[in-house]
């Protein structure tokens, strides 16, 4: 009974965290499936996302929601100003560049936002209540978190497939030389795309902090980094819905195997978490090696 | 931080003390001191060079455990004295080094003073939760304090990690809410403390009294999570505020060696420029200064085996505490943690009580008082 109740409710909280890490991935694949670049500076943009939210509470007591809209297109900003700074002169560059770029575009934004910010680890409070549901103890913000990604994804999704600019990105995505002979402007794509991708991933940080409102310090970025490169090769590298559904599965395993992995006596449980998700995505990388929703390559 | 400590230090007892008196000779302090990087292999190379070419006798050891065990063979090497001010981890004094020695307490002690005052407070508060990251640090304080625990007679009846960079403590909380504990102790550094205080308020873990590493001990810690702080407890090495006096040193027949708090405060102002209060980096800096300096009165020689050798059997205190070593290891014995609580808003140093500024507040408030506004104020 114990463990039905334990399990239940973690793989309840697995599904609220795994929709988190699932937006918090989309921008990444975007970029990676447009660009064909890996951004290795992912989880600053996260970082970036969560000290706006942080400020706008702090200053001006604005809810993490409110921050969603400001902080897409706060991000829209960045990536487009980084794209034509740097991005820009990389596209079909060797794989070594991009790289090394995305990396000390990284480096420059944690390190300007220590300057101004400083090293401390922040917080606020936003108390929305609890939720009570049998066994689960949930607070509203988290649950509102959940929404709020799964809303995101869901618009994504409908401009991506029903408006002319999103059918022009998936154009490129499948073929660059087919969309530039179909009159598509491939450096606007590009641009745009960066773009998105970055407003996403600012704004999947206003998501985190609506979910853990704590432990926000400069160089918060690099665990989600990681996190978000295992989801996207999971999620098939070029695809946002595959990083999405990837992201949601991989919160429902690292959770939910909890419970599973508390029953064996000796063992700490929340260690091997990380490792029943990756050997899930082993097994699924096995039986699909490009991932869940990705192309044939 | 810890460098003004020092300078503060140099300044009180070439100044106030007149220098130290060894026999009809009097010497002056003066701190020969290189930027290290932060890195082992700089440690290594600039420690060697104090002791060959810049003639050092009484090195101050390098910020943090890592570096410390990075220069203590060194120093060992050429039989120069360290005293370690930053360098916690027990590991390093069980290394067999003779020349090194500690002036903060070690990781070791870092939750057993808690565990003491709930005995003393509260005798029916047997059911231990720990809760802690899986990292070195964490475990060395977290297995001292599973056998303090178990000599006693508490219960322990949760005792689980959780991985570095975790996001969320949903799963592992949700189980320690099942085991029922009276106390929870539990922490790593400095995201997951205000996780972990912030995740049991989410879950409604209600417990009479929590302790948490290194987080709570920071203002950051109550300005991000506000009320929920409230009655939250950490461990010290030292606070503003410590009652350690030449008072208390004549209760305890011990000597009192150094500027009172008060002088440190003001002579901390006047070196660093600035009206930044110390924080326990200055304070265990300064005091590694000053055991050196009393050491060697005592000693009445600047050979460093000699005052290594004295060393084994002072005894005394400054503002930063009590000042012992275990002979065979080097280990500080003799200096207490302190602990603090948030008490409505405020920090207050509880435990022990000749270092308490407030009386504890136990139990705490529950997570829905403290949601109704209701403060651990006594």
């Amino acid at each position: 009974m114990v463990f039905a109740e334990n399990l239940i409710s973690n793989l309840f909280y697995g599904a609220l965290l795994g929709s988190i890490y699932g937006v918090a991935t989309m921008g990444l694949s975007l970029i990676f499936g447009v660009l064909r670049i890996v951004n290795v500076g992912h989880g600053a943009f996260i970082m970036i996302g969560a000290f706006t939210a942080f400020w706008m509470f702090t200053l001006y007591s604005l809810p993490p929601v409110a921050v969603i809209p400001i902080a897409l297109v706060f991000g829209l900003a960045i990536g487009f100003i980084a794209f034509q700074a740097v991005i820009r002169r990389l596209v079909d560059a060797p794989e070594l560049s991009t790289l090394l770029a995305t990396f000390g575009i990284g480096i420059f934004i944690e390190e300007l936002a220590k300057l101004v910010w400083g090293a401390d680890y922040v917080g606020f409070s936003w108390d929305i209540g609890t939720l009570y549901l049998g066994p689960i103890t949930v607070s509203y913000s988290k649950i509102l978190a959940f929404f709020c990604s799964v809303l995101v994804a869901a618009l994504l999704y409908l401009w991506f497939t029903k408006t002319k600019l999103g059918n022009a990105i998936r154009a490129v995505v499948q073929d660059r030389e087919g969309a530039v002979v179909c009159g598509i402007n491939v450096n606007r794509i590009f641009a745009l795309s960066f773009s998105i991708g970055i407003g996403l991933t600012v704004l999947s940080g206003v998501l985190v902090t609506l979910f853990v409102p704590v432990g926000i310090n400069v160089y918060m970025g690099g665990d989600y980094t990681l996190k978000a490169f295992v989801i996207s090769v999971l999620g098939g590298l070029d695809s946002p819905w595959g990083a999405f559904i990837a992201g949601f599965l991989f919160g429902l395993f690292e959770n939910g195997s909890y419970a599973i992995l508390g029953l064996i006596p000796g063992v700490e449980p929340f260690a091997l978490t990380r490792f029943v998700a990756f050997a899930f995505l082993l097994i699924i990388l096995l039986v699909k090696p490009t991932g869940l929703l990705g192309g044939g390559e | 931080m810890a460098l003004w400590g020092m300078q503060v230090a140099k300044k009180w007892i070439n100044e106030k003390h007149g220098g130290i008196k060894v026999g009809d000779k009097i010497y002056k302090v003066e701190i020969k001191y290189y930027d290290d990087q932060s890195n082992k292999e700089v440690v290594k190379s600039l420690v060697e060079k104090l002791a060959v070419q810049d003639g050092v006798k009484f090195m101050l050891a390098p910020y943090s455990s890592g570096l410390t065990l990075a220069a203590a063979p060194i120093a060992e090497k050429y039989g120069v004295l360290m005293n370690s001010h930053g360098g916690a981890s027990d590991y390093i004094f069980e290394q067999g080094y003779y020349y090194v020695v500690q002036t903060l307490s070690p990781a070791s002690k870092y939750q057993t003073g808690f565990l003491e005052m709930i005995k003393n407070i509260d005798p029916n508060a047997k059911k231990v939760a720990m809760v802690y990251e899986d990292t070195e640090f964490s475990r060395s304080v977290f297995k001292a304090a599973r056998e303090y625990a178990e000599k006693n007679g508490f219960e322990i009846v949760f005792d689980k990690t959780y991985p570095k960079g975790v996001q969320d403590l949903s799963p592992l909380l949700n189980e320690l809410k099942a085991s029922n504990p009276d106390i929870i102790i539990g922490g790593g550094h400095f995201a997951d403390g205000q996780l972990l205080a912030s995740q049991l308020a989410e879950l409604k873990i209600n417990v009479k009294a929590i302790s948490i590493l290194v987080a709570p001990a920071l203002p950051k810690f109550y300005d991000a999570l506000g009320t929920k702080a409230e009655g939250i407890s950490a461990p010290a090495q030292w606070e503003t505020g410590v009652s350690y006096s030449p008072d208390a040193a004549k209760k305890l027949g011990v000597d009192y060696f150094g500027p009172t708090q008060e002088e440190f405060l003001q002579m901390f102002k006047e070196v660093s420029k600035s009206d930044e209060l110390p924080s326990y980096h200055a304070a265990e800096a300064a005091a590694a200064v000053l055991s050196y300096a009393y050491a060697i009165e005592k000693a009445k020689s600047i050979k460093p085996e000699d005052v290594r050798e004295v060393m084994n059997n002072v005894e005394f205190m400054t503002f930063f505490g009590m000042w012992k070593i275990d002979p065979d290891t080097g280990k500080q014995i003799g200096h207490d943690m302190v602990i603090i609580q948030w008490q409505g808003g405020e920090k207050k140093i509880i435990w022990p009580p000749e270092a308490a500024n407030s009386e504890p507040y136990y139990p705490i408030p529950t997570w829905e008082e403290k949601e109704q506004g209701k403060l651990a104020k006594p």
